[in-house]
This record gives structure tokens, sequence and C-alpha cells, in this order.
């Protein structure tokens, strides 16, 4: 009898763990392949994203209340400082309409319609994090509904911060840049050096320990100056042109002395993250 | 007629507990990861922890797997992995403490026991499905140290209100 119960556990263990590992291999295909989750992935997601608007909301408000406060010590000497840029962006502001409408009439003088930087923007907030530290990963409140799509480009208010890896009807799941996923989609980035001169990369990789991506699989061989802006190239088909990723920070050359990997500092703080921008390039 | 009190408040606190964990970690984001530190919130496990110790719960493997599947489609998208896991701990939990009698200092022990076997637990899962590439020496001082850290903190705080309300409605 003893023997009996004994072997009767066994079974059901690994039973349960050929299951879960079904179910991690199921989900990761879907993850890889499909624009959509499954359809009973969907409902529990979105039981999810409802029952977290809830929890969220006072949570978020206590937060805000702190933040307000610290806001308040720093008001004054913040203050100062924007009044000194205040008269630089009216300027800025003049020229850039200008380009604008000198841009127009370029494009339509040359019949071009849609180019790689047209795009639409949908706002979401974020709802919540993923609690883990191998997932840099993100919950918004926009979804399908709102016109979201899967592998789309997602903002923050001061540059690209990830991609858009699952999306339901009233929310989706945005991958950040710094995470270190090996399946994780690469952005295709490009930088111009003071002489002009193209150079054309993919996001490879990410280092945690000095928040810097790497640049690699570049084009060209050419000196890149420190400071130098990359923005995203446009190339691959999803993702709109000249959304700024960072600044250069470093270069390592390797032996035949291409530029083998160029180390950025990211415009976007992937971990200060309560409104962002979702990018779809227009078709 | 207090029985039936838990069944309600036990599931409603569970999905508080699972949701909380998110939201912390969207609000502390810039304390909780950073280049030398990434801390992983798990009040759902306090939760469940302390509901083994102090709560007379029924089915609580069920709530604890319905959790678990529910952490995995919401926050990670991976189905399978705390679906396992927290029942996982349900049943450690419960086999640890048949030598034990619950009191602060003992929950604590079997608490740190908990996190670190579910953070390696997880960290090994994920190095498995390619999510991660970093080595246990990171891990430990990276992710353990500073979850195991956090994690203390809040039991610290929510022990004894959680103790009160287990006993309160057991």
């Amino acid at each position: 009898m003893q023997k009996f119960s004994f072997n009767k556990r066994l079974v059901i263990t690994m039973i349960v763990l050929i299951v879960g590992f079904l179910l991690i291999a199921l989900s990761i295909s879907v993850r890889n392949n499909r624009n959509a989750p499954l359809f009973l992935q969907k409902i529990g997601n979105e039981a999810g994203g409802i029952v977290d608007r809830i929890v969220g909301g006072p949570v978020k408000g206590v937060g805000n209340a702190a933040a307000s406060i610290e806001d308040l010590y720093n008001t004054y000497t913040e203050n100062s400082k924007l009044k000194k840029e205040v008269d630089t962006i009216a300027s800025q502001k003049v020229e850039n309409q200008t380009l604008k409408q000198e841009n127009k009439h370029l494009k339509q003088q040359m019949k071009l319609n849609q180019t790689l930087t047209a795009y639409n923007k949908i706002n979401a907030s974020v709802l919540t994090r993923t609690p883990s530290s191998w997932q840099n990963q993100i919950v918004i409140n926009k979804g399908a509904a709102a016109g979201v799509k899967k592998n789309d480009s997602v903002l923050s208010r001061r540059g690209l911060a990830g991609r858009v890896t699952e999306v339901n009807q009233t929310n989706s799941k945005v991958e950040l840049l710094s995470t270190t996923n090996d399946s994780a989609n690469r952005f295709a980035v490009r930088l111009t050096t003071s002489d002009g001169t193209v150079v054309n990369g993919l996001i490879t990789g990410y280092s945690a320990e000095k928040n810097q991506l790497i640049m690699g699989q570049t084009t060209s061989k050419v000196k890149v100056a420190k400071k130098t802006k990359v923005i995203t190239s446009g190339m691959g088909g999803i993702t709109p042109q000249g959304l700024l990723v960072g600044k250069v920070v470093r270069v390592v050359d390797n032996d035949e002395g291409m530029p083998a990997r160029i180390y950025i500092k990211p415009a976007a703080d992937f971990n200060d993250l309560d409104v962002v921008t979702v990018a779809r390039r227009v078709e | 007629m207090r029985i039936s009190k838990m069944r309600y408040f036990f599931p409603i606190g569970t999905f508080l507990f699972l949701f909380l964990d998110g939201s912390v970690s969207q609000i502390f984001a810039s304390s909780f990861f950073s280049p030398t530190r990434a801390v992983e919130s798990r009040l759902i496990l306090l939760w469940l922890v302390l509901a083994i110790c102090y709560g007379e719960v029924e089915h609580l493997l069920l709530w604890a797997a319905l959790a678990g599947l529910m952490f995995d489609l919401y926050f990670t998208g991976v189905l399978g992995i705390f679906t396992l896991l927290l029942p996982f701990m349900v049943y450690l939990t419960r086999n640890i403490l048949t030598f034990f009698k619950p009191s602060f200092i003992v929950v604590l022990l079997i608490y740190l026991i908990d996190v670190t076997v579910l953070t390696a637990l997880f960290y090994w899962v994920n190095v498995l499905i390619g999510f991660t590439s970093v080595s246990i020496v990171t891990f430990i001082g990276r992710t353990l140290g500073p979850t195991l850290a956090f994690n203390l903190a809040s039991y610290v705080l929510l022990y004894w209100p959680l103790k009160r309300f287990f006993e309160i409605f057991r």
C-alpha cells in the first residue's frame, strides 16, 4: 500500500511537470510567432487589467502624493533653470515650423506621400510592471481596441523605450530595451558622423551594469565621436525612422579596425515610465 | 459562518497582493531596478505563507495555482512558471511547518527560505528558456540579495497586521 501511494504521487508529479513544461513551450511559441495571444490568455489578461486598475489606482495615488511633495522642493531651482531655456524654445519653434512647411512642399514636389518618418501616435499610461528581474516589461492601458499592433515601437518622453510584445483588447505588454532576452526583436539604428558618413547597425544587446545599449553589426569603418546621436533607421519595415535612441558613449574596435561595438547611453529612463507613446508606422 | 467569511476574504486578498507586487514594482522602479540591484517584490508569497501558518483556508493549493496562473498571464506572458512554482512553495512551506510551531522568528526564517527557493527556481527557469544569461554570481549579488532585503522589510511591516487578520477570521 505504501509503495502504491508513493508511485501515485510520483506519477502525479511527473504529469504536473510535463503539463507545466508544455505550457511554457506553448506560450513562448505563441509569443514568438503569432500576432495575438490565445483566446483564453486574452480573457485572463482583460480580467487582470480590470482588477489591476482597481488595485493600482489608490497605490498610484499614494505614490503621486509622495512625488508631488518632492517636486515642491525642487520647483524653485527648476523654475529658474527653465526660464533660461524658454527663450530659446520660441525661436526653435519658429524654425521648426518653417522646416516642416518646407519639408511638406518638397515632399509634394517629389510626390512622396508616405515616408519612413511618418507615424501615428497612440498615448498610453503604464498600468504595472513585471515584478521580475529577468523581464523588463511593462503593461500599458491601450490595446487592439485603440489600434496597437504587435511589434510597434514604444517611446517615452525622451526617446525610444521598447517594443510591444503582446496585444490584448484593452491592454498590452511592452518589452523594454533593457531586456536581455535572446529572442528579443532588434531595432535597426543609424548614426551620422560629423563628416556626414552614415553608420547603420542593430541594437544587439544591453549592458545592465552600465545601463548602456550595445550597437553591433555596424556597416561602416569610420571614427565615431562621443555624444553622436543614434536614431532608428526605419529599416526592417516596422519601426518609424528618426526616433531618438541615445548618444554614443564609447566605441570598442575589434582587430580589423571595424567598430565592433558602439556603446550608447539610452535617452529614455527605463525605470521612470508613467506615460508612453506607441508609434505605429503609417503604411 | 466564520469559515464562509474567510472563503471570500482569502481570494480577494490573494489577488490584491498579486497586483500590489506589480504596482509596487512600477512605483519604485527607479530604486528597485538599477545597475547594481534588481528587487523582485513577492508580497503574494508572504500572504500565502502567513495563511498557511495562521489561517485555516480551504483549497489553498488551488488558489496558489490560480494566483500563479494570473501572474503568468498578466505579468510575464509565459504560462506555466508561477502556476507550478506557487503551489510548490505552499507544499514546501506546509512540509517545513510540520517540524516547527509558528512564531515571528520561525515564520521569518521559513519565509526567507521560501523567497530564496522561489527566486532561485525562477532564475533557473528563465535561464532555461533563454530570457536571461547572467551568471550565478551576478544573480546572487544583483537579484537575490536585494530581493531578500526588500521581502524581509515587507515581512516585518506586514507580519502583525496579517497575523491579526488570519486569527480573527480563522
